[in-house]
């Protein structure tokens, strides 16, 4: 019989610490290294008024090195939380190219005063983004610089801004 | 393939809520992207069996406890069965639950109130579904608290869940509330829901009490995660 989907609620200020820890390093599965070449996504969360967020959640779901969401030798999903500089880190892989669209990292942000999570993208400079038709669903076309990850070396910084000047670019789904 | 189709408005909260102060600070002030979906968010950490655990292992099946390490309050099984929009059973899923003890005070550090942490008591527990998307937590009942500097917002008894569903786009976390409870009519949070049908499915049914445990209440509570089967195209 067809059911209407629960409502979401916020995840509140109390997520447990041990929940958020643990899970941030995709690089290993069951002890074993997992192929591809190694990067580090990081970045700050801030509100409205530039104040960087503690204990924030941050969840991603990406493909694997040849863009495949069905690997067995890889798992694609993190979790991390925001220290209380605002600031996340994964340790990944870069991922390849799924079938029609560009690498990319898909984003859950789930924090208090967040009554549903947030859905966001991060893209990789440097990429034909233009091609990616979730990033050409970014309007107007000016807040696509917002999703798209800085590289240095092996780090990715993807920023974020949940609400005022600049922010970052969410999807509703 | 599992399709995800647009929700009802009504039926969940919609960013800004003038009673929850944070709202205002935090929820995007832009309106928000619509986007085709693709084997992206058409995908996700269930694929495959137990493939979350691999990540995620369970922890805590039990928060109650026994005997001297018995935590205080009113024992209860919150018995919490996920299922998808088709109403079929998401089989092997992870659940996270976590809530405050029988004072209202959380485990978490950045919980400033100056209610007593009960040594028995670590709200936070960890389970992999069954192959009927069930599972079962034997804790002890949340108390209600008041929320700081808001002139008298009270949180009723509720615990938070977080639940995967079949694809990415079908992540929920969302709070179970307890029946017939005064605070329930009051509570931003759940009033941020303004179809009054949707708000009462957040709230858990008591199951008979000739039927359960002699030593403990139980409350059952289904979830339903986004997501059902596409329509096979002609």
């Amino acid at each position: 019989m067809a059911r209407i989907p629960t409502s979401e609620m916020t995840v509140g200020p109390f997520f447990p610490r041990e929940f958020a820890q643990g899970a941030s390093d995709l690089t290993v599965l069951d002890g074993e290294p997992v192929k591809g070449e190694v990067i580090e996504i990081t970045g700050r969360v801030v509100q409205v008024d530039g104040t960087p967020l503690d204990n924030l959640v941050l969840e991603i779901w990406q493909a694997n090195a040849e863009g495949r969401y069905d690997d067995p030798a890889f798992f694609g999903w993190g979790r991390a939380a925001t220290d209380a500089n605002g600031v996340y880190r994964f340790r990944t892989i870069r991922p390849g190219a799924p079938q029609g669209r560009v690498p990319h990292v898909n984003f859950i942000i789930l924090f208090s005063g967040l009554m549903r999570h947030l859905q966001t993208v991060m893209f990789f400079e440097g990429e034909d983004n233009e091609k990616d038709p979730i990033f050409k669903a970014v309007q107007p076309a000016e807040r696509r610089t917002r999703v798209i990850g800085r590289r240095n070396s092996d780090t990715y910084t993807f920023d974020i801004r949940l609400r005022g000047e600049g922010e970052t670019p969410f999807f509703d789904d | 393939m599992i399709e995800i189709r647009p929700r009802d408005p009504l039926t969940q909260p919609q960013g800004e809520e003038k009673g929850y102060a944070h709202t205002r600070t935090r929820w995007p002030s832009l309106p928000l992207q619509k986007r085709p979906h693709t084997a992206s968010e058409l995908s996700g950490p269930l694929l495959g069996p137990h493939a979350l655990a691999r990540r995620l292992p369970p922890v805590r099946g039990d928060l109650a406890g026994y005997g001297e390490k018995r935590a205080i309050g009113q024992l209860i099984h919150l018995r919490t069965r996920i299922v998808d929009e088709d109403g079929a059973p998401v089989p092997g899923t992870m659940v996270e639950l976590w809530h405050c003890n029988a004072a209202g005070k959380y485990i978490h550090p950045n919980d400033q109130s100056p209610s007593p942490v009960d040594p028995n008591f670590y709200g936070a527990a960890r389970l992999l579904a069954d192959g009927n998307g069930l599972v079962e937590l034997r804790t002890i009942k949340p108390a209600a608290y008041a929320v700081p500097d808001t002139g008298g917002w009270w949180r009723p008894p509720h615990v938070h869940v977080s639940v995967w569903g079949r694809v990415w786009l079908s992540r929920l976390v969302t709070q179970m509330f307890f029946p017939g409870e005064p605070l329930n009519e009051h509570d931003h949070i759940l009033n941020a829901v303004r179809d009054p049908e949707a708000r009462n499915r957040c709230i858990a049914r008591l199951a008979p009490t000739s039927q359960g445990p002699a030593d403990a209440l139980v409350f059952e509570y289904e979830i339903v995660v986004r997501g059902r089967k596409a329509a096979p195209s002609l």
